[in-house]
C-alpha cells in the first residue's frame, strides 16, 4: 500500500523538491503550508502571504492535495515568547531551535500522524539512518544545528529527501522541473519575520531603556545605550560611546565583554584579549541527547583509568567523551570532549552568546547538544 | 527655446520614457495579482525600487514610493508622536513648511548665506522635540545645508537624553528633491533618518517621489487601502513611474560627476557674460543655481520680457510665484522687498547647452539694459 507523508511547504524551492521527489517515489503526499507568523513590522512586510502562494503554485504544479495549517498561536506562545523571555534575562537565543522543536516536529507531526500519515517530510538539509540524525551531504547548507532537539519519535517517522543533495542540484532539479520558485531568493534575518534585524525585531516588543556603558576594566562610563538586552556578548557594532571623545576613541573598537541585566549597564573592553570573550570550557543546560548515538559514542571512549564511570550511578552519558562540536549554524566543527554538564575544549574558542546552543557529533552523526549558560 | 527652470520640472528623458512604455502595454498587470506574469511585473517594480534605494545607500524595503515630494514630506511628519514637536527650517519649500505648521512646529532661522543657523537650532530643541526638518538643498537658492553636522548635533542630544533616561527619539528629515542628480547621497553618511525624494526633478516622470524610511522610525499611512508600501502608502503601485524613476536615478549616478563639472563651469561663464546684476546665492549652492538680484527692477517683468524671447525663467518656487506670493527664503536671507521684487531664479539642466547660456546671458542683458532705460525715461 502506499505510504502517506505530509510535507511541510514553506513556499522555498527545498520544500518543493522535497514534496516533488517524494511524489515521484510513488508516495502519497499531502502538502501543508504551516502559518506560524503574519504580521507586518514597521519597514518590513511579512512574506507569508507570497510564500503561502509559492507553497501553493507549486502543490497545484504536483498534482497533490493541500492544506494550511494555522499555528500562530501556537507558534506565538511556544516560540515568540520564549525568545522574548531569553532576551530580557540577557540570552541569545535561537528562535529555529525551538520552533522545530515545538512546532514543525511536534504539532506538526502530531497533526499529521493523527491524520493519517506514516511519515512527515521537510526540505531540511539533514539526513537519518537508522533512527539517527546524520548530517548533510552539503556540508555547508547542514542544518541539523536546527534540528538536534527534535524527539526520536518524531524523527523514526520524518523524511529528509534533499539531505543527501548538494543546494545546486536542488535548484537545478527544480529548474528541470519547472518550478516556478527554482530560484527564489532565500528568506535572510530573523526567519519568521523577514529581512529584519534582531534588534529592530525586538524593539517592537522590549522598551527601551537608557543604561550606561562602562570600561570594564577601569568602570569608567563612556556612553548609554538603548537597553542591554539589545546587546550580545562579543558586539562591536551599534556602540554609542560619545561625550569623551579623545583619551578613549583612539580609533580601536570597543567590544561588549559583560552585561548586567539587572543594572541595566554594558561593560566594554577594547582588549581582544579578554576572558569574557574567549574560553576553553562550555557549561551546558537543557541538555538534550539523542540517547542510542550518544551512549555508543561513549562506549567507544570508555578508558576505563583515566575516566572511569563517574559518580556511582550516573549513566554511561556521565563520562569524558570526546566528540565534535559545532557553536553557530555554518561554524567550523571543534573537538571537546563532554561530561554530561560541561564541554572542555583542547584550544580556547571566542565564546558564543549564552542562549546559543551547542551541538554534538559524532563523526556524521548528531547525537545532541545544549544550551549555552 | 532656452529652459533655465529645471528646479521646477525637468522633460522625461528618452531613456527614460523607453524604459517605462512596456510597462503602460505588454507589462500592464497589476503587481499583487496572483499568476506569474503579474509576478514579473512585481519583481520587476521591487527591483526598480532597489535601483533608487541602492542609489542613496538604502535597502529596497526602506523605501515607500508616494506621489511626488509633497507627499512624501507630509507622510515623513507622521512619525510624530501627540505630545512630541518638531523644528524646520524657515527656508524650506510650502510642503514642509505647511505641513510642519500643521504639527504646530517651529522654524529655525536661516543666516544670509542660506545656510541653517545651527546656533538657533540648538537653542530651539527641547526634550520634546521629535523631528528636525532641513532640505539638503533648497529649492530657491540651491543652498546646501550641512546635515552631517545638523546629525551631529541631533546624536549629542540623543547621548545626553539617553543618560539623562529620556526615551523620546529624535529624527531628521530631508527634503533632497532637488539634489538627487546633483549630489552624491548617502543616507548614512547624511545622518538623516527620513529622506525625501523626488523623479520629477530628475528627468522621471511627475506624481512618483519616494520616502526612505530608516529601520525603526514609525509612521502612520495617510492612505490605507491594500496595504501597498508596507501598509503606509495603499494604492495599485505606479509601475511604470517607479520604473521611470530607476531608470532616471541611474542615469542621474553615471554622469553626476560630468554634470557637476559641466554646471560648475556653465555658471562661471554666465557670471561673467552677465552686467549690472548682484549674484544672491554666493557661496554653498548647487552648481546649476544663479540666483541673480536686480535690484529696482520688477523681476517678473522680466519674466514676460524673457518669455517673449523664449527663455523660460522663474522668480522663486514656481507654486509660490503662481500664488503671486513674494519669497519667504528670500525674505528670510534678508533680502529686502525691492530686492525680492528684482531677483530672478535661473537653474541650469540637461536641455541646455554652452551656446544657450551665451545666448541667455546676452538676452538677459538686452533686457535689463531695455528695462533701465524705460525707468529712467518714465
Amino acid at each position: 500500500m502506499r505510504k502517506t507523508v505530509y510535507v511541510g511547504m514553506s513556499g522555498g524551492v527545498d520544500s518543493s523538491v522535497t514534496a516533488m521527489l517524494l511524489a515521484e517515489q510513488g508516495y502519497k503526499v499531502v502538502g501543508v503550508y504551516m502559518k506560524n507568523w503574519s504580521k507586518d513590522l514597521p519597514g518590513m512586510k511579512c512574506p507569508w502571504a507570497e510564500d503561502l502562494a509559492d507553497a501553493k503554485r507549486v502543490a497545484v504544479k504536483l498534482g497533490i492535495p493541500f492544506e494550511v495549517w494555522d499555528f500562530e498561536k501556537e507558534y506565538h506562545d511556544k516560540v515568540v515568547e520564549y525568545m522574548l523571555d531569553e532576551f530580557k534575562k540577557g540570552n541569545t537565543p535561537n528562535p529555529d531551535i525551538m520552533c522545530n522543536q515545538e512546532i514543525k516536529f511536534k504539532l506538526f507531526y502530531e497533526k499529521a500522524m493523527a491524520a493519517g500519515a506514516d511519515y512527515i517530510a521537510t526540505g531540511h538539509y539533514a539526513q537519518v539512518k537508522d533512527g539517527k540524525l546524520l548530517r548533510a551531504k552539503d556540508e555547508n547548507k547542514d542544518q541539523t544545528y536546527f534540528l538536534y532537539r527534535i524527539s526520536d519519535e518524531a524523527l523514526k517517522h520524518t523524511l529528509f529527501p534533499i539531505g543527501d543533495m548538494l543546494k545546486p542540484e536542488v535548484k537545478k532539479l527544480a529548474a528541470e522541473h519547472g518550478l516556478h520558485n527554482a530560484y527564489k531568493k532565500e528568506s535572510m534575518g530573523v526567519c519568521f519575520v523577514g529581512e529584519v534585524g534582531m534588534k529592530d525585531f525586538l524593539k517592537e516588543y522590549i522598551d527601551i531603556e537608557p543604561g550606561e556603558i562602562r570600561e570594564i576594566e577601569t568602570d569608567r562610563v563612556l556612553g548609554y545605550h538603548e537597553g542591554a538586552v539589545f546587546y550580545t556578548i562579543g558586539q562591536r557594532h551599534g556602540l554609542y560611546l560619545s561625550g569623551v571623545a579623545g583619551e578613549v576613541n583612539d580609533g580601536m573598537p570597543y567590544y561588549v565583554v559583560k552585561k548586567d541585566i539587572p543594572q541595566n549597564i554594558v561593560y566594554v573592553s577594547k582588549n581582544l584579549n579578554h576572558k569574557a570573550i574567549w574560553t576553553n570550557k562550555l557549561c551546558l543546560k537543557d541538555v538534550f541527547l539523542r540517547l542510542g548515538a550518544f551512549r555508543s559514542a561513549a562506549a567507544r571512549d570508555l578508558a576505563p583509568a583515566a575516566r572511569g564511570d563517574g559518580p556511582a550511578g550516573r549513566g554511561p552519558e556521565r563520562r569524558e567523551t570526546s566528540l565534535l562540536v559545532r557553536l553557530r549554524h555554518r561554524a567550523p566543527l571543534v573537538p571537546a570532549t563532554f561530561d554530561g554538564e560541561t564541554l572542555h575544549f583542547e584550544n580556547e574558542i571566542k565564546r558564543p552568546a549564552s542562549g546559543q546552543s551547542a551541538v554534538l557529533y559524532d563523526g556524521e552523526i548528531c547525537l545532541g547538544g545544549g544550551i549555552i549558560k | 527655446m532656452i529652459y533655465l527652470d529645471h528646479a521646477a520640472a525637468t522633460p522625461v528623458s528618452d531613456k527614460v520614457l523607453e524604459a517605462m512604455k512596456p510597462y503602460f502595454g505588454a507589462e500592464f498587470f497589476n503587481p499583487s495579482a496572483a499568476y506569474l506574469p503579474a509576478k514579473k511585473v512585481s519583481a520587476d517594480y521591487e527591483a526598480a525600487k532597489g535601483v533608487i534605494a541602492h542609489a542613496i545607500g538604502a535597502k529596497t524595503s526602506d523605501l515607500i514610493i508616494t506621489a511626488g515630494a509633497t507627499e512624501a514630506n507630509n507622510l515623513a511628519f507622521t512619525c510624530l508622536s501627540l505630545d512630541g514637536s518638531m523644528l524646520y527650517l524657515e527656508t524650506e519649500h510650502d510642503s514642509v513648511r505647511r505641513a510642519a505648521e500643521a504639527y504646530g512646529g517651529e522654524a529655525i532661522k536661516a543666516l544670509p548665506t542660506g545656510l541653517i543657523d545651527l546656533d538657533d537650532l540648538k537653542s530651539k530643541i527641547t526634550d520634546e522635540t521629535e523631528l528636525i526638518s532641513v532640505s539638503l538643498a533648497n529649492n530657491e537658492l540651491g543652498t546646501i545645508q550641512p546635515l552631517a553636522e545638523i546629525a551631529g548635533i541631533i546624536r549629542d542630544v540623543k547621548f545626553d537624553r539617553l543618560k539623562r533616561g529620556i526615551k523620546r527619539p529624535l529624527l531628521l528629515h530631508s527634503d533632497a528633491s532637488q539634489a538627487l542628480n546633483l549630489l552624491d547621497i548617502s543616507v548614512a553618511r547624511l545622518g538623516v533618518d527620513l529622506l525625501t525624494l523626488n523623479a520629477a526633478k530628475v528627468y522621471g516622470p511627475k506624481g512618483v517621489g519616494a520616502l526612505y524610511v530608516a529601520h525603526g522610525v514609525k509612521l502612520k499611512p495617510l492612505t490605507v487601502g491594500g496595504g501597498q508600501e508596507n501598509g503606509l502608502r495603499s494604492g495599485t503601485e505606479n509601475v511604470p513611474g517607479v520604473i521611470g524613476f530607476a531608470k532616471a536615478v541611474e542615469l542621474a549616478k553615471e554622469h553626476l560627476n560630468g554634470n557637476r563639472k559641466k554646471y560648475a563651469n556653465w555658471r562661471k561663464l554666465l557670471l561673467s557674460e552677465l552686467k549690472d546684476y548682484e549674484l544672491v546665492n554666493k557661496k554653498h549652492s548647487l552648481d546649476n543655481f544663479v540666483v541673480l538680484m536686480f535690484e529696482g527692477l520688477d523681476a517678473e517683468r522680466l519674466i514676460y520680457l524673457l518669455e517673449e524671447k523664449e527663455v523660460y525663467v522663474a522668480t522663486g518656487a514656481a507654486c509660490a510665484a503662481s500664488k503671486g506670493k513674494k519669497s519667504h527664503v528670500l525674505k528670510a536671507i534678508g533680502l529686502t522687498d525691492a530686492q525680492i521684487a528684482g531677483s530672478l531664479r535661473l537653474t541650469m539642466g540637461e536641455t541646455n547647452t554652452e551656446e544657450q547660456i551665451k545666448e541667455a546671458a546676452r538676452i538677459i542683458n538686452e533686457i535689463v539694459k531695455a528695462e533701465k532705460e524705460r525707468l529712467k525715461n518714465a
